[in-house]
C-alpha cells in the first residue's frame, strides 16, 4: 500500500517535471502563413489597421508585438544572439548598424534592385542612407524624422523679433535678450541628454565628424561649434543642466525656455499638453551657422530577420507598407512622418509647421553609420557635462575624446 | 530491494525542479558569463561566433584604468556603508516601536512603513523625480517656505547620492521591519517577565534579550540587504542615468550601460564579475562573523 502511494507520487512530480519542460520550449506550431512582426511603441493603433488591409488582400496573417522603446534594443540584442525573433522588424535609424554587424538583418538588395516598390529613390536620401552598408541593403525606410528649431511667437514678439533667428548669431541674440526677462528665465535650451546635439551644431559649423574612419572630433571647427553652445550655458542664457520640466512648464506659459530644439513628435505633444493657441508657437528651419544648417535625420526602417522562416511573405509585407496610402494612414494615426516622397503631395501634409519639416530634410542627415555611435554618442555627453557643469576647456576635453574615440573604432 | 532504490530516489525527485531552475537560471549563465569575460564579444560576435576573440585578463586590466568603473566602485561603498546600516536601524527601532503595542494605531503603521515595499520601484522613482524636481518639487517648495534656498537633489553631483540613498531607505524599511516583527513575536514573553521580576527596564530588556534573540534575523536582514545594496540599479538608471557627472552611478548600472547600450558584451561581464566576487566575499565574511559569534 505505502509503495503504491510512493509510486503514484512519484509519477505525479516527474509528470509536473515534464509539464513543466515543456512549457518552456514554446514550440512554433501555428500556421506557418503567420509573420511575426516586432514594433517599437504602439504598434495597436499605428500599425494594425494596415496590417489588416494587408492579411485582407493577400491571406497572410500577421501577429504585431509591441514593445516599448526603452525595451527594444535589449529585445533585439536576444534576438540577435539566439537566432530566434521574428520575421518583420522595426529598426530604429540609429540601431541599423549594430544589428547588420551582427549580421541580424536580411539583405534584400535584389528585391530593392528588381521592385519599383522598394526603388530606394522614392525615399528620402537621408533615410535610404540608413539602409545602406558597403553598397547593399537591409531595410526599407519606413518614417523619417529631423530635427527643427521650436519658438514661441508671442514671446519673441515682446522681445522685438517677429520671425525665428535665422542664423547662429542671431539665434544668441534673440536667447539672451530673452533670458533677461527674468529670473529662472532662458532663451534657447542647449540640450546635454540628446547625443546629437552638438554633433548637430559641428556639422553647421562645417566640421566633419568622421572621415575615411579617421576621428575629426577635435577639429577647430568642432570645437569652436561647442564653444558657440557654451557660451549659452555660462552666460546663463541656457539651463546648465535638464531642467526635468514638463512641456507645459517649459514651454507653456510665461515659457521659461522658449525657444528648442527637437523632433516632429513635439507637434502632438505641444498641442496635447502645453495649454497654448495654435498661434502663439511655431516651427522654423535650423539657424545657419558658417556652413550650412543641416539637421539630423532619424526615423524607422522595416527590415526582414535573417532567420526567419518566412521570408518571402514577410518581404510582401515590406512592400506592402511602402505604399503611399499605407504611408499615409501610417502618418494619420501616429504623426510620423512619411519618408515616401510621392506621399507628401497629400493634402494632410500641407500644415504650415508640417511643410517647415519637408523642408528641413532638405537639408538633414543622419548620424555617421558605425556600430560603436552608439557609444560614442554616449561618450560625448560625458564630455560634455564637465563643459558645462565646471566650464572645462573645450580643446583638451575634445582632444582626449578625439583619441579615446579613434581607439574605439580601431578596436 | 525495489522499494528501497524507489526510498533512495523519492527525494530527489522533489529538490530536481529546483536544483534544475538553479542551474539553467543562475549556475549555467554564470559559468557563461565568466567565459564572456574573457573575450571581446561585441554586437558583431553576437551574431557570428566565429568572430568571438579571446583576450585573456585585458578586460579587467582595462576595467581597472577606467575612471567611470573606479568612481562607480568608489560610490558603490558608499551606497553600501551608508544604505546598509541605515536600513537595519531604521528597521530595526520601527518594528521594536510597532510591537510595543496592539491596537488599531500599529496596525495601521504596520501598513503604512510596509506599502513602499509593495509599490514597484519604477512607479516610486518617478514619483520622486518629481519630488526632487530642482523649481517644482515639493521637498524644494518646503524649504523655499523656511527660506533654505533650493537644493540641487538630483542634480547637485555631492548631494544627488544621498537623494538616492534616502528613497532606497525609505522603499526598503518595510519588508525588513516585517521580517524583524515576525521573530520579535516569536521572543518568549516569559523572559521579559523574568527580566521585570529582578527589576530590569524597557532599555536594559532590549540590549539584553529582544537584541540577542533576533540574532539570526539581523544577520539574515544584514546579508540580504548588503547583496541588495551591492546591486544598486533601479534608482539611478531611472532618476539619474548615473549623472549627474558619474556621482551617482552603481557598479551594477556601469555593466548595464556597457552590455545593452554600448553593446561591449565581455567588458560588461568582467565588471559583472568583479561585482559578483565583491558580493560572494562579503557574504563569507558575513558567515564566519556569524560562526564566530555561535562559538563564544
Amino acid at each position: 500500500m505505502k509503495n503504491v502511494k510512493r509510486t503514484v507520487l512519484m509519477v505525479i512530480s516527474l509528470l509536473a517535471l515534464f509539464l513543466f519542460l515543456t512549457g518552456c520550449g514554446n514550440s512554433n506550431a501555428a500556421s506557418k502563413k503567420t509573420l511575426t512582426f516586432w514594433y517599437a511603441g504602439d504598434g495597436d493603433t499605428a500599425v494594425k489597421p494596415i496590417i489588416k488591409k494587408f492579411t485582407k488582400e493577400t491571406g497572410i496573417s500577421v501577429k504585431i508585438q509591441s514593445i516599448p522603446w526603452s525595451q527594444y534594443n535589449d529585445k533585439l540584442l536576444t534576438a540577435a544572439s539566439s537566432k530566434n525573433g521574428p520575421d518583420v522588424l522595426l529598426m530604429g535609424t540609429t540601431q541599423m548598424a549594430n544589428f547588420v554587424s551582427s549580421k541580424s538583418l536580411l539583405d534584400i538588395s535584389k528585391y530593392v534592385k528588381n521592385d519599383k516598390a522598394l526603388n530606394p529613390n522614392n525615399f528620402f536620401s537621408g533615410s535610404e542612407n540608413t539602409t545602406k552598408f558597403s553598397g547593399k541593403y537591409y531595410a526599407v525606410p519606413w518614417y523619417v524624422e529631423t530635427r527643427v528649431l521650436y519658438y514661441r511667437k508671442d514671446i519673441l514678439k515682446s522681445v522685438g523679433y517677429d520671425h525665428a533667428p535665422r542664423t547662429w548669431s542671431e539665434l544668441y541674440e534673440v536667447a539672451s535678450k530673452l533670458s533677461k526677462r527674468g529670473k529662472n528665465m532662458y532663451g534657447f535650451n542647449v540640450d546635454g541628454s540628446e547625443p546629437t546635439f552638438g554633433f548637430m551644431f559641428a556639422r553647421q559649423n562645417g566640421a566633419q565628424l568622421v572621415k575615411n574612419g579617421k576621428t575629426q572630433f577635435n577639429s577647430s571647427e568642432m570645437v569652436s561649434s561647442l564653444e558657440y553652445l557654451n557660451k549659452f550655458i555660462q552666460n546663463g542664457v541656457s539651463p546648465k543642466q535638464d531642467q526635468k520640466l514638463t512641456i507645459a512648464q517649459s514651454f507653456g506659459g510665461k515659457a521659461p525656455i522658449p525657444m528648442f530644439i527637437s523632433g516632429p513628435w513635439m507637434l502632438s505633444t505641444i498641442k496635447e499638453e502645453a495649454g497654448l493657441k495654435d498661434s502663439q508657437w511655431a516651427v522654423a528651419e535650423l539657424p545657419k551657422g558658417k556652413a550650412n544648417n543641416m539637421s539630423v535625420t532619424g526615423g524607422g526602417n522595416i527590415a526582414v530577420f535573417q532567420y526567419s522562416k518566412n521570408k518571402t511573405n514577410a518581404v510582401k509585407l515590406l512592400k506592402f507598407l511602402s505604399k503611399r496610402e499605407n504611408q499615409l494612414t501610417y502618418y494619420k494615426n501616429s504623426n510620423s512622418m512619411p519618408t515616401l516622397k510621392s506621399a507628401w503631395t497629400d493634402s494632410s501634409l500641407k500644415s504650415e509647421k508640417i511643410q517647415v519639416f519637408r523642408k528641413q530634410l532638405n537639408n538633414s542627415e543622419a548620424m555617421p553609420a558605425l556600430k560603436q555611435w552608439e557609444e560614442i554618442g554616449q561618450n560625448y555627453l560625458k564630455v560634455w557635462e564637465p563643459i558645462a557643469l565646471k566650464n572645462n576647456n573645450i580643446k583638451e576635453a575634445m582632444d582626449k575624446f578625439n583619441k579615446e574615440t579613434q581607439q574605439l573604432i580601431d578596436k | 530491494m525495489h522499494s528501497s532504490f524507489l526510498k533512495k530516489i523519492v527525494p530527489y525527485t522533489f529538490v530536481f525542479p529546483a536544483l534544475l531552475l538553479l542551474a539553467i537560471f543562475s549556475l549555467i549563465p554564470i559559468v557563461i558569463a565568466l567565459l564572456i569575460s574573457f573575450t571581446g564579444l561585441d554586437i558583431t560576435g553576437l551574431g557570428d561566433w566565429s568572430q568571438i576573440k579571446f583576450i585573456g585578463f585585458s578586460n579587467y586590466l582595462q576595467l581597472f584604468q577606467d575612471s567611470a568603473f573606479l568612481q562607480s566602485i568608489m560610490n558603490t561603498v558608499v551606497y553600501v556603508l551608508v544604505g546598509v546600516p541605515l536600513v537595519i536601524v531604521i528597521s530595526l527601532t520601527i518594528a521594536i516601536l510597532i510591537n510595543s503595542g496592539r491596537n488599531g494605531f500599529f496596525k495601521m503603521m504596520r501598513l503604512v512603513f510596509y506599502t513602499p515595499s509593495i509599490t514597484n520601484t519604477v512607479a516610486i522613482a518617478v514619483v520622486w523625480t518629481y519630488l526632487y524636481n530642482p523649481s517644482l518639487g515639493l521637498f524644494n517648495t518646503l524649504l523655499a517656505k523656511v527660506g533654505v534656498g533650493p537644493i540641487g537633489w538630483l542634480t547637485d553631483p555631492n548631494v544627488a547620492k544621498f537623494s538616492l540613498i534616502i528613497l532606497a531607505v525609505w522603499k526598503a524599511v518595510g519588508l525588513n521591519m516585517l521580517i524583524f516583527l515576525a521573530a520579535l513575536q516569536g521572543v518568549p514573553r516569559s523572559l521579559y517577565e523574568a527580566a521585570e521580576l529582578d527589576g530590569a527596564n524597557y532599555w536594559e530588556q532590549t540590549r539584553h534579550i529582544t537584541l540577542p534573540s533576533l540574532k539570526f534575523s539581523i544577520f539574515f536582514v544584514t546579508v540580504t540587504t548588503l547583496i541588495g545594496w551591492f546591486q544598486f540599479f533601479d534608482e539611478p538608471f531611472i532618476m539619474t542615468k548615473g549623472g549627474p557627472l558619474n556621482s551617482t552611478n552603481s557598479v551594477a548600472l556601469f555593466v548595464y550601460q556597457n552590455g545593452f547600450q554600448n553593446s561591449n558584451f565581455g567588458y560588461a561581464a568582467a565588471g559583472s564579475f568583479v561585482m559578483f566576487v565583491a558580493i560572494i566575499v562579503a557574504t563569507l565574511i558575513q558567515f564566519k562573523l556569524q560562526e564566530k559569534q555561535r562559538g563564544e
